[in-house]
């Protein structure tokens, strides 16, 4: 035992020195932060201000594309503003307030809200539904009574709110382009900017050309005509046409053909004498509802953010643990065809039993292992805890599943048993080689088998008993990602404890296996033994020697 | 267990890897404190000999009883081991690799380290202390796994092949490392197939080809089997061939030289006698050489053709 626990020294030792073990525990949790954080960085910062032209020769749409945008603006200035009340939150003045349904009151009327939920969503959601608040919002000027009245829910240091900028400018035409050319030809005089180069004026490219034709108000499709819609010669020419480079950003597109939409739609409803207030209130009427999850307390049926989380997070659990289980065993792999192919193998032999070199090297690794998914843990509750507001934003409510769901007990049980059992097969494979190359044939057709449960992983959260997870958790190899995959949504007691069982036996037996294989193995020269060789040789111990 | 008893014994030990034989029926007995030659053509059956005393492998037939006890795994932590193929943790420190294994065998941490910083300076790698081991040269690394496997101070050691790789100066410490421990009492075994290596450090030496004991004894012993040499210059090969005792002439010089001739004797002829009987026949003589044997002519003797044919295997 005492040499098992010097090789386990020395296992632990060599591999938490190197670089890649470093890199994976720090890795981690700078990914953490950045998937937190970059999401909002892009949001504010990586996309530049988009400059468009609109050139509105009908002269009858310009005042709604503006409301439109403004629009826009007010909606992405609601979710910012919430977003930072949220984050400087003070938890006892929010417990005090009552939540109210801001859809259901006019812009000047809001009274007492709460800041519990993932408000800056809600707010958004509530702001489109509510066109005069996304309006007021948007400007500036209005928005000192909001935050004043937002902050008597924060701390008293928190910041100032720094509205969000304008992401689109529209520009003018460059000088020289005359407002009424028609429209291919507005196109043609305008694509040098549109493909890069600057605009008059700015200092970047353009991003978006809107051309409304003069008879743009006319050009309607309507369910009555579809004919017509069918002899528009296909791509609309006649019709509003939005011309840019870029095919992947649709938010400016969207929102003038939006805006385009709903200024037609109100045209439509006056012209055939329908009073558009009263439209807008039916359109803002809605049902009560709300989805309810059988499988939890009376009164808390809710489906809640925390619900969705509940039900990913084992997802984010198994991937932790397929890396932390596929790293530490290659490592052991290697490492034991290292010992091998430059003989220390026979010198350790000469030390100590094979027994105990196999049971350090298993000690060892999984020593770093446990290192590896203790810093994984640790830092991610870490990073939750500085990121987590008071208030129920993903961090939050993530750190909450995680300490309530028993997920990180269970996440340890399958790590030990998963590593014992892939452990074994690896160990007794490096027995068997002579060089890295043909471990590495070996690693080539495990990973495939090994990368059986990151495919089914989404399947099995959405299906978490289903017949595929009930199969997946019965194959010992599988069990560790599988029951993991389905261990927050309350597998059967059968399930649970049964592949339990199977599994612990199949890691024992693996690791017998194994260890007969190592102690021939490891002084085995030349070709590694076929198969059929191995299943002898684990009966009859000399065959291999 | 007294000191009497031999370091080693193999009684009718046999090695057989399927149907090819690696070591046939040795038999042998390592004296306590000697150092004990292992001499042989390339894939005799060294290297399989030295782990079946370790226990490493286990033999086919025959007994083995290493310092006693009946496997070397038993005394394992009074035994040191430097095996054939030298190799080294790559990313240790030279004393660090030399500490861990002599912990391995018994060493509390203190005393490891204190010994491995001690040989390291003794045998001149002082500067590479704390050198990683990949960083060393090959010769380097061979001398701290030498280190290495001695840092627990053994009673016995094996070294499979100690010079091979060494330039002369290294083979100097390594030679050295070796009579430091014949000082000390250990009882080394190393196997080698330079035999000026083993002529000049040896006490007794085992000689194996194609798997079979050829010999084992002291190097004198070794001598004698094969018959003794006289150089003689002049004279003729037909006068020389008549003399008695005198199985072969072999000619030494080239045409035009001054004739010299290799004498080969008769098993238990006297060389004086057969220089008596020149004198006798007044056959001048223009020099007469006693020639003894190297343990090389033994070795080419000895194992002949053998050698050739086992070292293509």
């Amino acid at each position: 035992m005492r040499n098992a626990i010097l090789v386990a020294g020395r296992e632990y030792g060599e591999n938490a020195r190197t670089k890649g073990f470093w890199v994976n525990l720090l890795l981690f949790p700078v990914l953490l932060v950045v998937s937190v954080k970059l999401p909002e960085f892009l949001q504010e910062k990586a996309k530049p201000v988009r400059n468009y032209v609109l050139v509105d020769q009908s002269g009858e749409f310009e005042a709604a594309v503006a409301k439109g945008m403004q629009r826009l603006h007010g909606l992405k200035t609601a979710a910012a503003l919430m977003k930072h009340a949220q984050r400087h939150a003070d938890p006892e003045k929010v417990a005090a307030q009552k939540s109210v349904d801001w859809t259901q009151l006019p812009a000047d009327q809001m009274g007492e809200f709460n800041l519990s939920g993932d408000l800056a969503e809600q707010m958004r959601q509530q702001a489109e539904q509510n066109p005069m608040l996304a309006a007021v919002l948007a400007d500036p000027a209005n928005l000192a009574p909001f935050e004043a009245m937002l902050r008597l829910q924060m701390k008293p240091d928190a910041p100032a709110f720094a509205p969000p900028r304008q992401d689109y400018q529209r520009v003018a035409l460059p000088p020289g382009v005359d407002a009424s050319l028609a429209s291919a030809e507005l196109a043609r005089a305008l694509k040098p900017y549109l493909s890069g180069d600057e605009m008059p004026g700015t200092d970047r490219g353009l991003f978006a050309l809107v051309i409304l034709p003069p008879d743009a108000g006319l050009k309607l499709k309507r369910p009555t005509d579809a004919t017509a819609a069918t002899q528009d010669s296909g791509h609309g020419a006649d019709g509003v046409q939005f011309w840019s480079a870029n095919l992947t950003d649709k938010e400016l597109e969207e929102e003038i053909q939006d805006a385009l939409n709903s200024e037609v739609r109100r045209r439509e409803y006056r012209q055939r004498g329908v009073d558009h207030r009263t439209v807008e209130e039916v359109q803002r009427t809605q049902i009560q509802f709300a989805a309810f999850d059988p499988s939890k307390a009376e009164g808390e049926e809710r489906v809640s953010l925390a619900d969705t989380l509940r039900k990913w997070a084992p997802v984010g659990f198994v991937y932790l643990l397929f890396v932390a289980i596929f790293n530490t065993v290659v490592m052991l792999l290697n490492n034991t065809v290292e010992e091998k192919s430059n003989r220390i193998i026979e010198v350790l032999v000469s030390s100590a039993t094979p027994g105990e070199i196999m049971m350090g090297k298993l000690m060892g690794i999984a020593g770093v292992g446990l290192t590896m998914l203790a810093a994984w843990v640790l830092s991610l509750i870490g990073v939750l805890l500085y990121f987590a507001g008071p208030s129920a934003d993903w961090p939050g409510q993530l750190l909450d599943v995680i300490q309530t769901s028993g997920l990180l007990p269970l996440f340890i049980f399958y790590f030990v048993c998963g590593y014992l059992m892939y452990a074994g097969i690896f160990l007794a494979v490096g027995s068997l080689c002579n060089t890295v190359k043909e471990a590495q044939n070996f690693v080539g057709s495990a990973i495939v088998l090994l990368m059986v449960p990151l495919f089914t992983m989404v399947f099995i959260a959405q299906e978490p008993n289903g017949t595929l997870a009930t199969v997946m958790s019965w194959i010992p190899i599988y069990t560790p990602f599988t029951m993991m995959n389905r261990a927050a949504a309350d597998p059967p007691l059968f399930d649970l404890v049964g592949t339990g069982i199977l599994m612990a036996v199949t890691a024992l037996l693996m690791l017998w296996g194994s260890g007969k294989i190592f102690r021939m193995g490891i002084l085995r020269t030349g070709q590694p033994p076929k198969f059929l060789e191995l299943l002898r040789a684990i009966r009859t111990p000399d065959r291999l020697q | 267990m007294s000191d009497a008893e031999p370091a080693v014994v193999l009684d009718g030990v046999t090695k057989k890897y399927g149907d090819f034989t690696a070591v046939s029926e040795v038999n042998l007995v390592v004296p306590r404190g000697s150092i004990y030659g292992f001499l042989g053509p390339n894939g005799a059956g060294k290297t399989t000999t030295i782990r079946m005393i370790l226990d490493i492998v286990k033999p086919t037939q025959g007994r083995i009883s290493v310092l006693g006890a009946d496997s070397a795994l038993k005394v394992r932590d009074r035994i040191g081991y430097l095996p054939e193929e030298k190799g080294l943790y790559k990313k240790m420190k030279s004393w660090a690799i030399i500490a861990y294994f002599a912990r391995l065998k018994g060493l509390d941490a203190k005393t490891a380290k204190t010994r491995a910083f001690a040989l390291l300076e003794k045998y001149g790698l002082k500067d590479f202390t704390n050198a990683r081991c990949e960083t060393l040269s090959k010769g380097m690394g061979q001398k701290v796994q030498v280190l290495a496997s001695i840092a627990h101070e053994p009673e016995f050691v094996i070294l499979d092949e100690p010079f091979s790789g060494l330039d002369p100066a290294n083979q100097q410490v390594m030679e050295s490392v070796v009579r430091d421990m014949r000082a000390r009492g250990t009882t080394v075994i190393f196997s080698t197939h330079v035999m000026s290596h083993a002529e000049r450090m040896c006490d007794r030496i085992l000689l194996i080809a194609k798997a079979k004991k050829i010999f084992d004894g002291t190097i004198p012993e070794a001598k004698k089997l094969i018959p003794r040499r006289v150089r003689v210059g002049g004279q003729t090969v037909a006068t020389l061939q008549r003399l008695p005792g005198v199985v072969g002439v072999t000619a030494l010089s080239a045409a035009g030289e001054a004739p010299r001739w290799d004498l080969t004797l008769a098993d238990g002829a006297d060389p004086h006698e057969l220089l008596r009987r020149c004198f006798r026949d007044g056959l001048e003589l223009d020099s007469f050489e006693l020639y003894e044997p190297t343990l090389h002519d033994v070795f080419l003797q000895l194992v002949g053709e053998g050698a050739k044919v086992a070292s293509f295997r």
